[in-house]
């Protein structure tokens, strides 16, 4: 079954990424369209290059590490971290707010989104 | 004669190098080591060949290929480096407190601050990190091993060695001075060329040292990257890797793609000083060629030293908050990101030197983009922070220092990273006080949250909490209180890496000194609650002594450690320790 890896929750989780993309494009531009400092072969295209490479490569690390983590999300068990082989651990929810207090105690109705569909993996 | 007499010596040393080696041979059986063909052990588990085949006393520390026995080694190395490189601060320190030489010499001097800064960036930072990531992130990815546990027993033996040559220069050898070039390096002075006395063997051998403590994180960096990989549990899938396994696999991509260079680049001034080569000479490659190849490691080595230590932090203050950690991906996502931007700024240590403004603006744009990542990482350590049930723990407070001091350092190294900025306090002390505040009050405290934290895993007894929190605020005030000083001194104009200074610099030298010794009473009172405790400390039986399961926090290596206090398997056949209960948990 096709899984859309790259849904709005991913891209959401991406900006974090994205945002220093931007940054490093907008000086790019920048730089191209106002050159206070002229057209010299060497220098300039080395600046160019000094700002490519990073975001090609920080572009090309986002789209791998995006993929294999929002697919290996949709695809299998997700715990919080470093929960995932204790015995009893509770799933974390899909896009749910992470800051959620960990467990809902019995009887307070204000916390029990998160726990209300928690599965429970089986005690080993 | 003379000659002869070197050949004994030399011949003497190769029959004790041989039995050193023949005895080693025969106090154990080194074919009994079978790590992964065994199978043995679930995940977590102590694996079957770990406890039956460890000899027992100083020799099993001596032949340990177990990744927690290693941990142990690198944390012992760590810890004694940080207090060699913390008692030459203190001697300079001392020296600030007046305007002129007193009580060592200008050379002195800068030997000791060229020791002070290998030392605690290459011999305690990386291996108090290395401490932590042989020990847990086995047993958190549900790994029965290291991949390859010898090449991890051999990367932490490069260490020692490494160690006596840098510090060589100190030991009473005749002829052979410490090498007073900073951690910096930089040709030509390094090279040993024109008047100085740097053309000395002592130079040498710390270069010789700083390339074998590279070939060692070199070495750890890719037995990390191939275990994080390959040696997963099936359960801990890359949406299931926790954020300290994220840090520590980029930490290990930049390692692997900086020190080789550094490597480079030592044996290249190596052979500019001994065989005559001219890469870095003012006739030759030029004394730039050596800060762009050295920078270009340099500026990644400082994201080694400080994402770990991130890992560290976003991995425990949540078990403190009472609740997970906000916005997990982002942290995780932001760490890549730093890994990959931070090769791509390293000029911006070097605006001062006259290169194409083109090029320059381009290292601030990087270096402006590099700030993002940081900065959310830190708003997702407050909003885990907000309305949590706060546990103020010696572990979490050290946290909470951490987000404090890495703010500071951060937002003045935003300022640096402005050409126009950088261009006025370049080589003033307001540099010294924007890394002091990261690498010390960040780094450092991130390490000393995680000595507390798992110190019930690792010593099975739980430390003096009151001591633990004098530690503290001790470091707390004094770093804050040392390295706020040198911001202010540099805004003044002092200049960085001097033994003498004008009167009007006396009042600020002397804050930061008075600084610098409450953190010194601060490590003292550190190193008695964690030796005394580790022998005296009541005995941890829970296997939850943060009490984590009451939120839900619960994590896999304290999973590991009841299992392992259920099982009581004897560890290299001594008897359990007895004593009484512990009531561990801090409210």
């Amino acid at each position: 079954m096709a899984v859309k890896i790259f849904d709005r929750e991913t891209i959401l989780d991406l900006t974090v990424n994205i945002i220093p993309l931007f940054i490093i494009g907008f000086f790019l531009g920048l730089f191209l369209l106002y050159q206070a400092w002229g057209w010299d072969t060497l220098p300039s295209v080395l600046m160019i290059g000094l700002h490519v490479v990073p975001l090609v490569t920080l572009a090309l690390l986002t789209y791998l590490s995006g993929k294999a983590i929002a697919g290996s999300e949709k695809t299998g068990d997700v715990f919080h971290q470093g929960q995932a082989l204790v015995p009893g651990a509770s799933e974390k929810e899909h896009g749910g707010a992470e800051a959620e207090p960990a467990i809902a105690e019995a009887g307070d109705e204000d916390e029990d989104e998160e726990s209300g569909t928690e599965e429970t993996r089986a005690a080993e | 004669m003379e000659l002869n007499g070197q050949l004994a010596l030399t011949v003497l040393m190769g029959l004790f190098l041989v039995a050193v080696a023949a005895w080693l041979a025969r106090v154990e059986n080194w074919r009994s080591y079978t790590p992964l063909g065994s199978g043995g052990g679930g995940y977590g588990q102590e694996s079957g060949y770990v406890s039956q085949e460890k000899p027992s006393g100083f020799i099993r520390w001596l032949t340990t290929v177990d990744h927690k026995d290693i941990g142990m080694l690198y944390g012992a190395f760590g810890v004694t480096a940080f207090l060699v490189g913390g008692a030459m601060v203190m001697l300079m320190r001392a020296e600030l407190t007046v305007p002129e030489m007193t009580l060592i010499s200008n050379q002195f001097y800068n030997s000791l601050m060229t020791s002070h800064g290998i030392t605690m960036l290459f011999l305690f930072g990386t291996p108090i990190i290395a401490a932590f990531s042989n020990y847990f992130i086995p047993l958190v990815i549900g790994a029965d091993d290291m991949a390859f546990p010898r090449i991890n027993a051999i990367a932490f033996w490069l260490l020692p060695p490494a160690a006596l040559l840098i510090w060589a220069g100190f030991f009473p050898v005749p002829d052979v001075i410490p090498a007073q070039t900073s951690w910096t390096m930089y040709t030509p002075l390094s090279a040993g060329v024109g008047q100085g006395n740097q053309a000395n063997a002592g130079v040498d051998l710390m270069l010789l040292g700083l390339h074998l403590s590279g070939i060692s994180a070199t070495m750890g960096a890719i037995n990390f990257i191939v275990t994080i990989f390959t040696e997963r549990a099936e359960e801990v899938t890359w949406a299931n890797l926790d954020i300290f396994s994220w840090t520590i696999l980029t930490q290990s991509g930049l390692i692997l793609f900086s020190f080789p260079l550094l490597g480079s680049a030592l044996l290249m001034l190596l052979a500019d000083r001994n065989l005559g080569t001219t890469f870095f000479a003012v006739d030759g490659g030029g004394p730039m060629l050596w800060q762009h190849l050295f920078w270009f490691f340099g500026h990644p080595e400082v994201y080694i030293l400080v994402l770990p230590p991130m890992g560290l932090v976003s991995y425990i203050l949540p078990r403190f908050s009472g609740r997970r950690l906000f916005g997990f991906k982002f942290v995780v996502y932001s760490t890549l990101a730093i890994g990959v931007l931070s090769f791509g700024v390293w000029a911006h240590h070097m605006f001062a030197t006259g290169m194409d403004p083109r090029l320059r603006a381009s290292f601030m744009a990087v270096s402006m983009a590099i700030a993002i990542p940081s900065a959310v990482k830190t708003f997702n350590w407050i909003t885990t922070m907000w309305n949590g049930s706060i546990r103020l723990t010696a572990p979490m407070l050290f946290c909470i220092g951490f987000v404090s001091n890495f703010i500071v350092g951060g937002v003045t190294g935003v300022f640096l990273a402005s050409i126009p900025v950088d261009l006025v306090l370049h080589d003033t002390y307001y540099v010294v006080g924007h890394f002091h505040y990261i690498v010390m009050g960040a780094i450092a405290f991130a390490g000393f949250a995680g000595l507390y934290y798992w110190y019930p895993i690792y010593t099975g007894r739980m430390y003096q909490r009151s001591l633990a929190k004098w530690h503290f605020w001790l470091w707390m005030i004094g770093s804050n209180v040392t390295f706020f000083a040198m911001i202010l001194l540099g805004y003044g104009g002092m200049p960085r890496r001097y033994a003498t200074y004008l009167p009007q610099f006396t009042d600020l030298h002397q804050v930061a000194s008075i600084g610098a010794f409450i953190m010194t009473l601060g490590a003292l009172i550190f190193l008695w609650n964690f030796v005394v405790s580790w022998y005296e400390g009541p005995v941890v039986r829970d296997g939850d002594p943060w009490d984590l399961k009451e939120d839900s926090l619960y994590t896999t290596e304290w999973e590991w450690f009841d299992r392992k206090l259920k099982t009581a398997v004897a560890d290299g056949g001594e008897a359990l320790p007895g004593g009484e209960e512990s009531d561990a948990a801090e409210n």
